[in-house]
């Protein structure tokens, strides 16, 4: 007789531990693959059912949107210039509104970490899409509330909030006629360099290709490169080059990039700026080596070995680099050259769109504390210390002092738009649909010379293509 | 006693032998259903399968759901599109050279890194002095140490140490190569050029994983009878020797296992492509499909075509598991008989 504990297993059982783990081996990929694009949660529910709390109450002039008792849920993202200004709001509203607060999230990965909560009807008060994980606007657009509410209404102080604004920073946020996002912070889009180093060498901002090519030569007897790139930031060239051909074509160059139109990569402006920056690349006026560098790394071969001129970005440039730029570098800005001298835009004319676009999403179960957060943060109280703090403006006007707060980059910045005027102007298709992965490929494969001018063209253009024929993808009308 | 009998005969042994074995031809009766074995049912058997059923079969066939959907990930219509997102995959170029350089990640991650693995396995078990008795190589336990290194430390790391490494400007890599007089290499982008970026991408996943699975070999080996390798010395086997007609054979389960390990990591290899060129590399020569259902579902909105990305991900692995699966049954047969 065998004692049962002391069974040996029979062959058919290990077989069928075979057979089980097995199984396990075939699952164990599934639920990488699969579950990563599952949504969580309990999938769609109707909207808005969540707190039974009142969504508004009684309006009056102190309270145009009727702001009830409670929490406004802020989620912000935490880039360069992080979620205190969010929160300095917040406190300030706090105390217009007793028995209100406002909770500031921080998130450096809104898509992954809103995514869920779109789905199920439970969307932030207010939100601040921005960064490297934003959500591409034209998917969540149709679930925004328009914020023209907000414009029309007295800031704290009484003056109607729409007549405080720089022109034309609204413009972004338009999407088929919806005002669906207010960008908070003013930023331009200009050639950054240092005066100091420009002095000594007497070398003066290109205004042209021409100049630029001169210029390189100037660099390159030095030692120095014209541009320098990193490869998470090689779409800042994209920037560079619809700027510069915007200016030079005018309107009918901006209208066909921003619609993504069939012959947008083939405009005479547009072929024109690209084989200059053609000739830039093979005269060797790049430093090599940007499609393997890292952004930042890449950024301070210009700010702090100073191995590079100029840099093409927005004018988070300085915020970004504060820890590393050497000493004595005095960050100025010029607008990007343009082809001829005869361009249609005059040489001043710069881009200027707003960044971090905040919304307020239908859904939420506090709309009203959302529009009254961004009429707090575009009062002039916030907006002044959003300057003071970050060394940057908000689209509010007039918050800057004279000096600047000693901040040369953002006394350039202030300054070149009073040289531009109206002469401003606005694109955004690259966030819009969500196109920087795919930017980045063609334009690295261009700086390093890999690919020339008529093989990027055609790249962006096959690009826009796909975006514009797909009937999957929301379309943003712009004119 | 007859087939059966060992075990109806303990059973009714144990049920107390109240009635007498009546011998073969009758199943053992059943037993009764007391608390502990519905306790053990439910915890052992039901709490796992509810779990199983709620976060691995319902998201698999949910994804499955949404692949025909055109949903765009953030509102709650989903429009059904029947197969349209598997159409609109089979015509595009991104995905499809992502696919592309997924299978490239599969045939050549798996196989360099459990070779090199096997090797060094080899030297530390057996590969030492062939003189006296079998041994591996002078102070292996440095060496296992050493070469485990690497599994420690998180992928983000791994990603993050070796994009430094590959600095263009001012990385170990060319700070070597051109302190040896390769002049070329000063400023050369290993991840910025299209022909190094991925084969220098594989060497990253490779580094991080040989240890590990030299460590997984190396008890396996141990798990062979010394006396095997004794008698092969003895018919005069070299180091190879035993390497290929002793430990190979005493490993092969092994070797199955880390194959469908190492290549499902392969086929995955998002951490490491994210944090070495994040937007999948010179010319997508580096993106991986595991990043282009990232950057479809997140970036651009459109959930139901990364999720039919995803479904062709999973059909992918299923066939590389079958295959290696299959394989390895040949191979076992083959060298049975």
């Amino acid at each position: 007789m065998t004692d049962p504990s002391t069974r040996t297993p029979t062959p058919f059982q290990r077989r069928q531990f075979l057979r089980v783990s097995a199984l396990a081996g075939i699952a164990a990929p599934l639920s990488i693959t699969l579950a990563s694009c599952a949504a969580s949660g309990s999938g769609p529910t109707t909207a808005g059912s969540g707190e039974a709390a009142p969504a508004t109450g009684p309006t009056d002039a102190d309270n145009p949107f009727g702001v009830a008792e409670g929490t406004v849920d802020a989620v912000v993202f935490d880039g360069g210039y992080g979620t205190d200004y969010a929160s300095f709001a917040g406190d300030l509203f706090a105390e217009l509104h007793p028995g209100s607060t406002v909770e500031v999230t921080a998130s450096t990965t809104i898509a992954q970490q809103m995514q869920p909560r779109f789905v199920s009807g439970n969307p932030p008060d207010l939100l601040d899409n921005s960064g490297a994980g934003a959500i591409a606007l034209s998917a969540i657009v149709d679930s925004l509330v328009d914020l023209q509410e907000v414009i029309d209404t007295p800031n704290l102080e009484g003056t109607v909030i729409a007549d405080t604004l720089y022109p034309g920073v609204l413009d972004v946020g338009m999407y088929n006629g919806k005002l669906a996002a207010i960008n908070y912070v003013l930023t331009v889009y200009a050639l950054w360099y240092s005066e100091s180093l420009f002095e000594e060498n007497g070398w003066t901002p290109p205004r042209t290709w021409e100049e630029a090519l001169t210029l390189g030569a100037a660099a390159q007897e030095q030692g120095k490169y014209l541009f320098t790139w990193g490869t998470e930031a090689a779409s800042y060239y994209l920037t560079l080059a619809v700027d510069s051909a915007i200016k030079e074509g005018g309107d009918e160059v901006r209208l066909a990039m921003d619609n993504l139109q069939a012959e947008a990569w083939s405009l005479p402006a547009v072929t024109d700026v690209l084989a200059a920056m053609e000739q830039v690349v093979a005269n060797g006026y790049m430093r090599p080596g940007g499609a393997g560098t890292q952004f930042t790394a890449a950024q301070a071969q210009w700010s702090q070995a100073q191995e590079a001129l100029l840099y093409p970005c927005g004018s988070w440039i300085e915020n970004e680099m504060k820890e590393q730029t050497a000493e004595g570098f005095v960050m100025t800005g010029a607008p990007s050259p343009t082809v001829t001298t005869d361009s249609a835009l005059p040489y001043d004319s710069i881009r200027n769109t707003p960044n971090e676009p905040y919304v307020v999403p239908a859904d939420a179960a506090n709309a009203a504390g959302g529009k009254e957060m961004l009429r707090v943060m575009l009062s002039p109280e916030t907006a002044t210390e959003f300057a003071r703090t970050k060394l940057a403006s908000t689209i509010v006007r007039d918050t800057v002092p004279d000096d600047a707060f000693g901040s040369t980059a953002l006394a350039a910045q202030i300054d070149m738009l009073e040289a531009a005027g109206d002469q401003t102007f606005s694109w955004n298709m690259v966030s819009t649909y969500g196109m920087t992965a795919e930017v980045n490929v063609l334009w690295n494969s261009f700086l390093s010379g890999e690919s020339d001018a008529a093989t990027l063209a055609e790249g962006m253009q096959a690009l826009f293509d796909r975006i514009r024929e797909d009937d999957a993808i929301v379309k943003i009308e712009i004119a | 006693m007859a087939p059966t009998g060992p075990l109806t005969a303990a059973r009714a042994v144990g049920a107390g032998s109240e009635q007498p074995v009546t011998g073969t031809g009758h199943r053992p009766r059943r037993r009764r259903v007391g608390f502990d074995r519905v306790s053990m049912i439910v915890v052992f058997l039901g709490l796992p399968f509810a779990l199983y059923v709620l976060l691995v079969l319902y998201p698999f066939t949910q994804a499955v759901y949404y692949s025909s959907t055109a949903w765009s990930g953030f509102s709650d219509v989903q429009p059904f599109v029947g197969l349209d997102n598997y159409a609109r995959l089979a015509s595009d170029d991104r995905f499809l050279t992502a696919l592309g350089n997924s299978a490239a990640l599969l045939l050549v991650v798996p196989a360099v890194t459990l070779t090199l693995s096997f090797v060094l396995a080899v030297l530390v078990t057996f590969g030492g002095s062939t003189t006296g008795g079998v041994r591996g190589l002078s102070s292996s336990g440095f060496y296992r140490v050493v070469s485990f290194f690497p599994y420690v430390v998180p992928a983000i790391v791994i990603g993050i140490i070796w994009s430094q490494i590959y600095n263009p400007a001012n990385g170990l890599l060319n700070g070597a190569l051109t302190s040896l007089g390769l002049s070329r290499f000063a400023d050369f982008a290993w991840l910025g050029d299209s022909d190094t970026a991925m084969p220098a991408s594989m060497v990253v996943i490779v580094w991080s994983f040989i240890g590990f699975y030299m460590v997984l070999f190396v008890a396996a080996i141990k798990g062979i009878p010394a006396e095997l390798f004794e008698a092969a010395r003895l018919d005069g086997a070299g180091r190879f020797g035993s390497a290929v007609h002793v430990a190979l054979p005493g490993v092969l389960g092994s070797v199955r296992t880390s194959y469908v390990y190492m290549g499902i990591l392969a086929l995955d290899a998002f951490v490491y492509m994210q944090a070495l060129n994040p937007s999948g590399g010179p010319n997508s020569s580096t993106l991986v499909i595991t990043q282009q259902i990232y950057t479809t579902a997140f970036s651009q909105g459109q959930f139901g075509l990364a999720c039919a990305m995803g479904v062709v991900l999973a059909l992918v692995t299923l066939g590389f598991v079958t295959a290696v699966l299959s394989v390895s049954r040949l191979v076992e047969r083959r060298l049975g008989a």
